[in-house]
Order: structure tokens, then C-alpha cells, then sequence
């Protein structure tokens, strides 16, 4: 290629190709699949944390008019167990026992969803209940006793320290100990999760329609689970609102609809009420961590010490625990952005009778960085020193990339120290520091927060499976217009209009020539769909790989029939032509003709028609994109209502594809942030009952407490394909430091620090009152 | 969450609605932004619904010398909206607008608010604040009952199952009143709400949001000394017996019951 | 309880429908599942989330706590209702050039909030629209840009 084409579309602030049938209601969302003849779910849920099944009643049910069948396990035997790493699976409909409040226990299948309530009351289930499992620490010695009777409660442990820890952590001058907690949050997408199926009456194929991030993975689970041939199954995934890795797992409930449509060979649909969402979605975060720190007088961190322990729930979440994924991921990322030579672990997951624990965006990151970031403000404090100071002192310096950090975990290059003083001038951090003062002394709590963060993206591994690549389909139609189809699961991020830009540049055609296919395993091809902030860097990857490919091709046709070398060959606007003669040109439709219709004329050795296919897998296991956010909060100390006030984040994701979609993301990611240190919280009383059930009770941020954000980019590229790196969870993986830091630093004069999200007024009464002013 | 089958009766009068109530199991829909939540969870089932927003004698906004007249179907945003209302009345305008969100207000009644005492509703505590009457009609006919007797407990009130709340008498106060209240976000129900009336050199506070119900309490005289006050207040919701977790609440009491008590002088 | 049904007559969107209704039907899921209009959607039943708001004579209303019985004789809108035959409106052209939507879910019922406190205030600072926009949850988008796009609409073009 003689002359690199200037990239134009990647790096625009293109609007979303997604928009006009959102905007206008015309998106089609699970709930809105409507056939003749479908059918309803409604699921009879546990009452109870832990019990027994003595007895079921269901002829009431059964007999209810409208109801067309009640299954229980008998009629769906089927478990959600990886036997290969647990000891443990989940029955899709309880089977003997229950094990958490909300488990699905028995289906109703009727003409629609409010009959199937009411037959949903006529079930009449006798337990005998146990004493549950509740509290972690008491769960690690298999008190008050065992889950899972077979099995200890600690289903993952794992212990890692750095050579010479002990010696190092020993001799250093100084060190201070700290609980961290963070409590269960969920995703809470606004459209809850759902599923439908039906059976192909020409085929007899089963399709499954569901709200999943990843739909290949979808359509292993459903035809392995339920025995039926891969090609036989069909999974659609239709608009999803809102994913945040809630929706990258598969659940009872999707296998219970997919048989019943076996089963009653009828369309069929379950779609979660909000009630169910909070006590069936997986559940996040949960977990316990004992740190210890020692460090010297200057406040160079020497050595951190943590036991990690997260509460899983009552069954692994499946195929993915997010337990084993919070802990695990933490642990090799505790060091965040800093150079701390030592590192010492242990982590500890347990069965609880709670509801299983998966992932929420950021999976392990915002605890982490809650740690790593209020482990420095800690050290700052007890040094008489500057937060900001103390993160200068123990930053990463740019001549250490690639790092490789106290875990091993290898970090390719970004701009962490830069990033860190922009943030810290977006804010005017040394101006905050003076007005203060002066605040304090008039009784107004202003404090300020940083979140140093590094982001592990595109990782071999993720919530969404652990396909490591990506795969990306493009077809160029005899008209020359464009389909691309890639195994991604989008939930909102605007992959349609982001890989487009893409391809776009790679093929020199107009965005709006383009569509991109997703979400259906017929015309897609296989992928590992879209979660671990894969998206961007790895199926951007891989719309970069087969759009290069397609190029070469149609550089082969263009020269071919402008008889010119392909040297000179330049693409643009649809059309192909040769550099310095624009007269000589020949647009890709003519050449998508050729490729198709006029056969005869095809380059040799080229293929008929204009279609590739490429993975692409980056020779990284991770790419690390990181950045700053600093928090500006006010704290009302005598009602304990804590608002955030200004906000600024400087951004490294590497290559930008579309700035206003990154902002978005970034904007999006903050606010959940600001939910999971003020507001979020699933709270379950000595009984084990969820308490927190209700949009009344499970508190979202509204537009009124998130401020006004300010964003920089800085765009230090990967070494993968178009420089990528991921940032889907960034913002939620250093927003809770950011707020959580700003509160501990307006209750300075109090004496506290945070060290349980969230922070709700009375534990800022409490804080305060602890050592009064 | 769907509620429970129904039977719907759409009421034109007073007359039509109190009857179709004698039904047992039945009641009234007015806004339906506190019924209808309860009857999707399947907490509230009534087997008969008598819808009354068709009752036009009961939308009516009056004005008089010394007091207000408002139907029980006046909506939320009525209060906030309504120029005279917003005169004669402003802190009724100012604490409407925290209830709830502006789609709730377009439907919610102030006879709703006031039938289901939600203890931390803003409405039913400014009734109890001004010393209002209620007027009930029911099968045995009308009566008034203070808001004081009206609120009895945790969404309990004097009212019988067949009784309709047809309007409110708001007495406009003579002296000042303030009103501040603690929220984790705007639209929720308040953490600790307070009025306060300023008359002379004395007046009263009415709290809501903690305890069972609002509670008025009469002050002969104001401190002038802001921690002088603060024990007053600190001293009295003490009166207001609170659950275990609630404790912290009266933290939020004494902080409400001060700025209102500012926002009625007037003051920052 | 017997679970009888009626047939209402509803205007929606300035149509009129006969549809056979039972009385516990909510307007949201005779929208969506009656009349196949599914651009308002369901994300709570209760009030909180905002997701299914219309109006309701030009008022906006939650459509999950409202039965359709109780719509019969009164006007209302929906998102398909706000949009024009061909394209978009000016407010849902602000929505796209200002990223104001992700998955898009909150969207129909944030259009519908935002439009109404346009039509009564052509001119509203940020306060009010967040004020206004309380009562619509959105997880995507952290508001910003939905902000800026409703405030984008103001005469003056989204200076203050
Ligand atoms: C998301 C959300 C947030 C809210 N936030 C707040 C808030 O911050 N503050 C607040 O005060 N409220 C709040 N509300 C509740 C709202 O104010 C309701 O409008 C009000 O509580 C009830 O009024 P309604 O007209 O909707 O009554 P309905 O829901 O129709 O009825 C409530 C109860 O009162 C009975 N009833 C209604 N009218 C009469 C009558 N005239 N005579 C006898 N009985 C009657 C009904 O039978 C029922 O038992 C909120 C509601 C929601 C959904
Ligand atoms: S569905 Fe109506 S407000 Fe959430
Ligand atoms: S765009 Fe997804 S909820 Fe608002």
C-alpha cells in the first residue's frame, strides 16, 4: 500500500446510527416480542433464606383457568453447574431445598402474565426452614454451619505473596491497618432481564430470544443444558437496555423458558418485574478486605498486605462467580497505578443464603481502587502530607513500561503521571486546598477526592466468556452497499455506529453505506460477545482485520480493472482510484458488480464475491488503559447528606474511536460511581429476607446528583490492532475511590475516613459525632 | 407485579361513590400513585375499585379571608401551580413541590395523600401544622374531624372503610411558617421533614418523617440564642418516640427544626 | 374475583382504539401489549423509574400506575406520538446530536418529560430540567448529555 489512507471516521464525534429508532420508540426491547399465541412465565420464588421443601401443592394451579402447565424440577431437571471448578451447582427450579430468598422454585406458564400471578398464589409450598448463612466471617469457619452440606463454605481459596514480603513489610518504618467493605450493589439496567422462546415450525429449530451480552455463549449454555444440537438452537438478542455485566450470565430462568417451549412447543415469554430483578439479577461486589500497609517516612509505599474475602452467595452464578472474579481480579491489581514492591494476598469466597454473585461493571475495580486509593489518603494523613504529594511519590515512572506489578500482572504504556496533574489542574486542586481551609473555619465540609486507576481491558478472559477473540464477518453486496456482522452483544454502548466508523475508514465508504449485524448467532459469527471492556479494543480489532482484508481485495479488483498497480491505489467516498489521476476511477459498486455478477473479469486468484471473515486475538492478555477522576463533595454535617459538586476526569484509552460515546460511557460509569458510595445498597435482615426490593428502597442516582462533569483525553495507544484500549468500566472503577476520598477529606477535621460503601447519613452522623469538631 | 382481579366503579358524585363503598373489600382510587404501587405488589387487594376522579364537586380550589378550601381531588401540582394558592398559601406551594416527582404530582390528591398518612408525607403533616379540618362524608353522613384526631398512627387514620375524605379547610396561618426537609434525593420521602410557625415571640414545630405520625408542639417563646433553641428542639422530639434505627433522626430533627424555623424569619 | 372485561374506548396519540380490557390492566401494558405500542416501556411498576411516562391530556403521568379503564375520555401521547411522519423532532434531533441516550430504554419516557416542560417553559435553566428529570431514572447515560440536549433547545441555544 503506497499510501496509508488518513483515517477520518475513527477518532469523529459521529452521531449514533442506533438513535433515530430509539429516539422514536421504534426499537424492539425482549418485552416487546409479541406473537400469537405466546405465553407467560411467572416464577413462585422462595420465601425463605434456607429451608427444606416438605410439600407441594400445585393442583390449584394447575387447574386455574388460563394456566397451560406448572413446572417444577421434575419437569426441568436441569442444573447450572461448571462440575469442572465447583463443588456446587444451582437447580433452575429448586429441587428438595431452597437456598436464598427469590429462587426460582416453581414456573407458572399461562395465557398472560397476570393470570400466571394468580396461579403463581395458588401454590402451596411447605418448608421447614434452616438457620441461614449471612454473615462472611462467620460463613469462612462454616458458622453458624455449612451451605452446601457436602461441601465447606470457602469454595476458592487462594494465597500469593511477593518473595521477601515478610522481611520487607517487617522492617518498614511505618504501618496502618484498615477494614474495607463494600456492600451488595447491582446493576439495576432499566429494562429488566427477560427471555423468550419458540420452536421454528419449519425447521424445528428452538429460538431463544434473550436480553444477553453474550449470545454465543447463550446458545452453548441452552444447547448443552438442555441437550439439544448446537444447530439447533438459535440464539436473537434483540435491543438490550442496559447490561453492566448483570447480563452476561446465564440463569435459571433463561433455561426454564427454553424448555417450556420444548415442552409446549408454544411461544413463550418471562420477563423480570423489578421485584424479581433485585432478588434474582446476580448481585455484586459483597466483600470484606483486611489490608495492612507499611510504607516509610516520605510515604513511599513498601508493602500491602490484604485478605480478600466476598460473599458469593448461595449458588456460584453461572458460568462466572463473582465472588472468585471481584477477589481474584483485585488481588492482582491492588497496586492500581503504583510502584509498591510488595504484595501480599489472601482470598477467601463463601456460600452464603443470598443471592448468587455476578458480575456489575467494573467487576473487582472499584473495590480495589476503594482499597488502593484509601489505603494513600491513609498514609498521607498519618504523615502530616498531601494526598496529591503522596501519589506523586509513588506513581509508576514512564520509564518503567511495560511494568510489571507486585502481582505480575504486566502494564503496557499510558500516561498515568500525566494524566494525574491534568486532572488535578482541570479541578484547580491547589485553589480547592486554600478556599478550605477557609470553608472549615465558617462550618462548611468541602473535601476532595482523587482516583488514580488503571483499567484492565480486553483481557483473554472476562464475565463474557472466556473467548479471547473476536470475529467479525464483512460483507460488501453486489450493490456495493456493506453488512458487517460481529459476535458482539451491545446493551447500549453504540457498537453499531462505533465499528461502522471502523470499517468505514478501511473501506473508504460513506458510514451510512455500512450496517453492522449483531446479537444473532445465525448471521453472526462466533464471538465472545461483549463484557471486561472487550468490545472496543478486541472487536474493534477485529473489524480493523477484516476491513483490511476487504481492502487489499478491492485494491486487487481496482487495479485490476483501471489497470494500474496496486501501489497506486487509493479508496475513498465508495470509490477506488489512481493516485494523482482521480479521472481514473471506479467505484465499489462497479467493483461489488464485477465481484458478483460479471465473474468473468474477477482478478485472478481472487475469489467470486466480496465477503471475509477474520478473528482477531490481541497478543496481549490485557491492555491497561487508566486516568484520573477527582471529586469535589460537600457534606452537610448535621444531616449527614453528602453532594457531589464538581468533577473532573482525564481519560487514557488508548486510540479514541468516537470521543462523545467514550464520554458518555465515562459520564454513565461516574454517576453509577456516585450511587455505589451515597446510595446503593441490598440490605437482607437477620432472617436473610432481601429488605431492599423496590426502586423505593434500592436507590439509583437521579439527574440531580450528578454534577456537571469535565472530561480531558489523553490517547496513549496500545500496541494491539488501531491502538485501542477498552473503557467500558473505567469510570465505575474509579469514581467510588474519587467520592469515597472526598468525604474522608471534608471529615478530616473529624477524624475519619470512609471504609463501608455506601456512606449513608446516619454513618456520616455517626462519623462526625465520633469525635465532634 | 400485577394486582389482583377488580371490579371498577367509575363515580360521578359523592353520593354514587359513598354507596358503591358500602361494597366490603372495596376503595377508593383517587391518584393512584400510593394505591396503585401497593396493588401491583399485591399488598393491597381490593375486590372493588371506586374510582372518583370523575367526581367533579370534589377538584374545587377556594380562597377565603382567613382560609383555604381544597377539594380532595385537587392534584399535587395544583398546589404548586395555582397562582392563588401560591398567595394565600406559599408554603403549601413550596412543600407540594417536594413530593414525589412531577409525574406523580400531576395525579397524586391531596385527599390521597391525607386518607393514606404515610408518616413522612410532606401534606398530611402541614394539615397537622396549621391545625386544618378534614371533612369526611360516609354512609352516616358528614362529618369534620381535626388533623390533629384525624392522623392516628402508621398509615392509620380516623377514617372508616366506607368513608370518603371530600375536602380539606386549611386556616391561613396568622404568623410565619417555615418548612425544610431532609432528603437522600429530591422526590423522595423525607428522612426528617419540620414546619415551623412563628407568631409573636412564640409559635410551634411540627416534624414528620420519623415516628408514627406528624407531631405538633406548642412554643410559648422562642430562644433567641440559636443554642438556646437547640435545646428546645433537642428537648422536644424527644417526644416523638422513633424505632432503634431511627435513632439518628433526631440529629436530622433539631437540624430541620432550625432552618425552618429560619426559613419562617426569613432568614439564611 | 371474577376478571371481567369491558371494551373502552381510548384516544391515543389522537387515534381512537375499542379495545376489550380487563379492569386491572395497566395503560402501560394496554399500550404495549393491546395496541402495540411498545416505544413506552416498563421498567418498575411503581412509579419510580420513569420509563413508561405519557401524557395524559398533555400532562405527563405514569402509565404503570394508571388503569386503561381510567384513560377512556382523555387524550393521550406517547413517544410514537411525539414523532414527526418522517424523522425526528427537534427535541429528539437535540437527543442525537448530544449522545442523550445509550440503551435507550429511559429515552421514550425522558423525550416525553422533557417536551412537556419545554412546552410550559421554552426557556428553563439547568436546575429546573434536573428538577424536572428527578423523576426519570436513566443508568446509562450519568444525565449529562440529556441535560445539554433538552437545554440545547432553549431560544438562546443552550447559553444561559
Ligand atoms: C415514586 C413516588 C414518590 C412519591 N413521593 C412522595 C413524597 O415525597 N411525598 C408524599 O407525600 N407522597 C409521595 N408519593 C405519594 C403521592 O403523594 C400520592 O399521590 C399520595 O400519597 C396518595 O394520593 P393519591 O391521590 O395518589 O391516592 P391513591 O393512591 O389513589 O390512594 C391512596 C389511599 O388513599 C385512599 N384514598 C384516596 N383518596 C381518598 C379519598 N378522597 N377519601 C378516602 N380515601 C381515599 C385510597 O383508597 C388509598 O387507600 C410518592 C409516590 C410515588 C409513586
Ligand atoms: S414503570 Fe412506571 S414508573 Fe417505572
Ligand atoms: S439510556 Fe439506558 S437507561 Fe437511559
Amino acid at each position: 500500500m503506497a499510501q496509508a489512507m488518513r483515517p477520518q471516521m475513527m477518532g469523529a464525534r459521529v452521531s449514533r446510527v442506533e438513535d433515530p429508532r430509539l429516539l422514536s420508540g421504534q426499537a424492539r426491547y425482549l418485552d416487546d416480542i409479541q406473537v400469537p399465541g405466546m405465553l407467560e412465565i411467572a416464577f413462585v420464588r422462595s420465601p425463605h433464606a434456607a429451608a427444606d421443601i416438605i410439600y407441594m401443592d400445585l393442583e390449584a394451579a394447575r387447574q386455574y383457568p388460563g394456566v397451560y402447565a406448572v413446572l417444577t424440577y421434575d419437569e426441568c431437571p436441569v442444573w447450572l453447574w461448571d462440575k469442572a471448578t465447583y463443588e456446587v451447582g444451582q437447580p433452575v427450579l429448586a429441587h428438595g431445598e431452597v437456598q436464598y430468598v427469590g429462587q426460582p422454585v416453581v414456573a407458572i406458564v399461562a395465557e398472560d402474565r397476570y393470570v400466571a400471578e394468580d396461579a403463581a398464589e395458588l401454590v402451596r409450598i411447605d418448608y421447614r426452614p434452616r438457620t441461614p448463612v449471612l454473615n462472611m466471617r462467620d460463613a469462612l469457619h462454616d458458622q453458624p454451619h455449612r451451605v452446601h452440606a457436602h461441601t465447606p463454605n470457602v469454595f476458592f481459596h487462594q494465597e500469593y505473596q511477593t518473595p521477601g514480603f515478610d522481611e520487607a513489610f517487617r522492617q518498614a518504618p511505618h504501618h496502618l491497618s484498615a477494614t474495607f467493605r463494600t456492600n451488595r450493589q447491582t446493576a439495576v439496567t432499566i429494562e429488566p432481564r427477560g427471555t423468550a422462546a419458540m420452536i421454528d415450525p419449519a425447521s424445528g429449530r428452538l429460538t431463544v430470544y434473550a436480553s444477553t451480552q453474550s449470545p454465543h455463549r447463550m446458545r452453548e449454555d441452552i444447547s448443552r443444558l438442555l441437550d439439544i444440537p448446537e444447530h439447533l438452537v438459535r440464539v436473537v438478542v434483540p435491543e438490550v437496555g442496559g447490561g453492566f455485566g448483570m447480563k452476561a450470565n446465564c440463569y435459571p430462568e433463561d433455561i426454564v423458558v427454553a424448555r417450556v417451549a420444548q415442552m409446549l412447543r408454544r411461544p413463550v415469554k418471562w420477563v423480570s418485574d423489578r421485584t424479581e430483578s433485585l432478588l434474582s439479577d446476580v448481585h455484586g461486589r459483597d466483600d470484606i478486605h483486611d489490608v495492612e500497609v507499611a510504607f516509610d517516612a516520605d510515604g513511599r509505599i513498601i508493602a500491602i498486605r490484604d485478605h480478600l474475602m466476598a460473599d458469593g452467595g448461595a449458588y456460584p452464578a453461572y458460568p462466572f462467580s463473582g465472588a472468585v472474579g471481584e477477589t481474584s481480579l483485585a488481588a492482582r491489581v491492588l497496586t492500581g497505578p503504583y510502584d509498591i514492591p510488595h504484595l501480599a494476598t489472601v482470598i477467601d469466597c463463601t456460600y452464603s443464603n443470598k443471592t448468587p454473585l455476578g458480575a456489575y461493571r467494573g467487576v473487582w475495580g472499584p473495590i480495589a481502587s476503594f482499597i488502593q486509593e484509601g489505603v494513600v489518603d491513609r498514609v498521607a494523613r498519618y504523615l502530616g502530607l498531601d494526598p496529591a504529594e503522596v501519589r506523586r511519590r509513588n506513581l509508576i515512572h514512564d520509564d518503567q513500561f511495560p511494568y510489571r506489578n507486585a502481582a505480575g500482572m504486566i502494564y503496557d504504556r499510558g500516561s498515568y503521571r500525566e494524566s494525574f496533574e491534568d486532572a488535578l489542574a482541570l479541578i484547580g486542586y491547589d485553589e480547592f486546598r486554600r478556599q478550605q481551609a477557609m470553608d472549615r473555619q465558617q462550618g462548611r465540609y468541602r473535601g476532595i477526592g482523587i482516583s488514580v486507576f488503571v483499567e484492565p481491558t480486553a483481557m483473554a478472559s472476562s464475565e463474557a466468556g472466556s473467548v479471547g477473540y473476536e470475529s467479525c464477518t464483512i460483507r460488501i453486496e453486489p450493490s456495493g452497499r456493506v453488512t458487517a456482522a460481529l459476535g458482539l452483544g451491545p446493551t447500549g454502548q453504540g457498537h453499531e455506529t462505533t465499528m461502522a466508523q471502523l470499517i468505514a475508514d478501511e473501506l473508504g465508504v460513506n458510514l451510512e453505506d455500512i450496517v453492522i449485524l449483531h446479537g444473532d448467532t445465525d448471521s453472526a459469527p462466533y464471538g465472545g460477545g461483549t463484557g471486561g471492556s472487550r468490545s472496543g479494543p478486541i472487536g474493534g480489532g477485529a473489524a480493523l482485520v477484516a476491513g483490511r482484508q476487504m481492502r487489499e481485495r478491492l485494491i486487487k479488483y481496482a487495479a485490476h480493472l483501471l489497470e494500474a498497480g496496486e501501489e497506486d491505489i487509493e479508496l475513498g467516498h465508495g470509490e477506488a482510484w489512481v493516485a494523482g489521476v482521480p479521472e481514473r476511477s471506479i467505484s465499489i459498486r462497479t467493483i461489488a458488480e464485477t465481484a458478483y455478477t460479471n465473474v468473468r473479469r474477477i482478478p485472478e486468484g481472487l475469489p467470486i464475491g466480496l465477503e471475509v471473515t477474520a478473528r482477531y486475538l490481541p497478543k496481549r492478555p490485557v491492555s491497561f488503559s487508566n486516568g484520573t477522576h477527582v471529586a469535589e463533595v460537600e457534606v452537610d454535617v448535621r444531616t449527614g447528606i453528602v453532594r457531589v459538586v464538581r468533577y473532573a476526569v482525564v481519560n487514557d484509552c488508548g486510540r479514541l474511536i468516537n470521543p462523545t460515546i467514550v464520554e458518555g460511557q465515562i459520564q454513565g460509569g461516574v454517576a453509577q460511581g456516585i450511587g455505589a458510595v451515597l446510595l446503593e445498597a441490598l440490605n437482607y435482615d437477620e432472617n436473610g429476607q432481601l429488605v431492599t426490593t423496590s426502586l423505593l428502597d434500592y436507590l439509583l442516582p437521579e439527574s440531580t446528583d450528578v454534577p456537571q462533569m469535565i472530561i480531558q483525553h489523553r490517547e496513549t495507544p496500545s500496541d494491539g490492532e488501531g491502538g485501542i484500549k477498552g473503557m467500558g468500566e473505567g469510570s465505575l472503577i474509579a469514581s467510588p475511590a474519587a467520592v469515597a476520598n472526598a468525604i474522608s477529606d471534608a471529615l478530616a477535621p473529624f477524624d475519619a475516613f470512609v471504609d463501608t460503601l455506601p456512606v449513608t447519613p446516619d454513618m456520616v452522623l455517626a462519623m462526625v459525632q465520633r469525635k465532634g469538631a | 407485579m400485577k394486582p389482583v382481579a377488580f371490579d371498577y366503579v367509575a363515580a360521578t358524585t359523592v353520593e354514587e361513590a359513598v354507596n358503591a363503598l358500602r361494597e366490603p373489600g372495596a376503595k377508593v382510587l383517587a391518584g393512584g400513585q400510593s394505591l396503585v404501587p401497593l396493588m401491583n405488589f399485591r399488598l393491597s387487594r381490593p375486590s372493588r375499585l371506586v374510582d372518583i376522579n370523575g367526581v367533579a364537586s370534589m377538584a374545587h380550589i377556594e380562597v377565603r379571608e382567613r382560609e383555604l378550601i381544597l377539594g380532595a381531588l385537587v392534584r399535587h401540582q395544583q398546589l404548586v401551580e395555582d397562582p392563588e394558592i401560591r398567595r394565600s398559601l406559599p408554603v403549601l406551594s413550596r412543600a407540594a413541590q417536594h413530593i414525589g416527582h412531577w409525574a406523580i404530582r400531576t395525579r397524586g390528591t391531596l385527599g390521597g395523600s391525607v386518607a393514606h398518612a404515610d408518616p413522612a408525607a410532606e401534606l398530611p403533616a402541614l394539615l397537622v401544622a396549621l391545625g386544618a379540618t378534614i371533612a369526611v362524608v360516609g354512609p352516616e353522613g358528614t362529618r369534620e374531624l381535626t388533623a390533629e384526631a384525624f392522623f392516628e398512627g402508621f398509615y392509620t387514620t380516623a377514617l372508616a372503610p366506607s368513608e370518603l375524605v371530600t375536602q380539606v379547610k386549611l386556616p391561613l396561618p396568622q404568623g410565619a411558617v417555615g418548612f425544610k426537609e431532609v432528603v437522600r434525593r429530591p422526590g423522595d420521602f423525607a428522612l426528617a421533614g419540620a414546619y415551623v410557625e412563628r407568631l409573636g415571640s412564640g409559635g410551634a414545630v411540627t416534624w414528620f418523617g420519623f415516628g408514627d405520625r406528624p407531631r405538633r408542639f406548642s412554643v410559648r417563646e422562642w430562644p433567641s440564642d440559636p443554642e438556646d433553641r437547640r435545646h428546645v428542639w433537642v428537648e422536644l422530639v424527644r417526644n416523638v418516640p422513633v424505632e432503634e434505627r431511627d435513632q439518628y433522626k433526631y440529629e436530622l430533627a433539631v437540624a430541620v427544626a432550625e432552618e425552618s424555623y429560619r426559613d419562617a424569619g426569613g432568614e439564611e | 374475583m371474577a376478571d371481567e372485561r369491558s371494551v373502552v374506548e381510548l384516544t391515543v396519540n389522537g387515534r381512537p382504539y375499542r379495545v376489550e380490557v380487563s379492569p386491572r390492566w395497566s395503560l402501560a401494558d394496554v399500550l404495549r401489549h393491546r395496541l402495540g405500542l411498545t416505544g413506552t416501556h416498563v421498567g418498575c411498576e411503581q412509579g419510580v423509574c420513569g420509563a413508561c411516562t405519557v401524557w395524559l391530556d398533555g400532562e405527563p403521568v405514569r402509565s404503570c400506575l394508571l388503569f386503561a379503564v381510567q384513560a377512556a375520555g382523555h387524550e393521550i401521547t406517547t413517544v410514537e406520538g411525539i414523532t414527526p411522519a418522517e424523522g425526528l423532532s427537534p427535541l429528539q434531533e437535540a437527543f442525537h446530536r448530544h449522545h442523550a441516550l445509550q440503551c435507550g430504554y429511559c429515552t421514550p419516557g425522558m423525550l416525553l418529560t422533557a417536551e412537556a416542560l419545554l412546552r410550559r417553559n421554552p426557556a428553563p435553566d439547568e436546575a429546573t430540567v434536573r428538577e424536572a428529570l428527578t423523576g426519570n431514572l436513566c443508568r446509562c447515560t450519568g444525565y449529562q448529555f440529556i441535560v445539554d440536549a433538552v437545554l440545547s433547545m432553549r431560544p438562546s441555544g443552550g447559553e444561559d
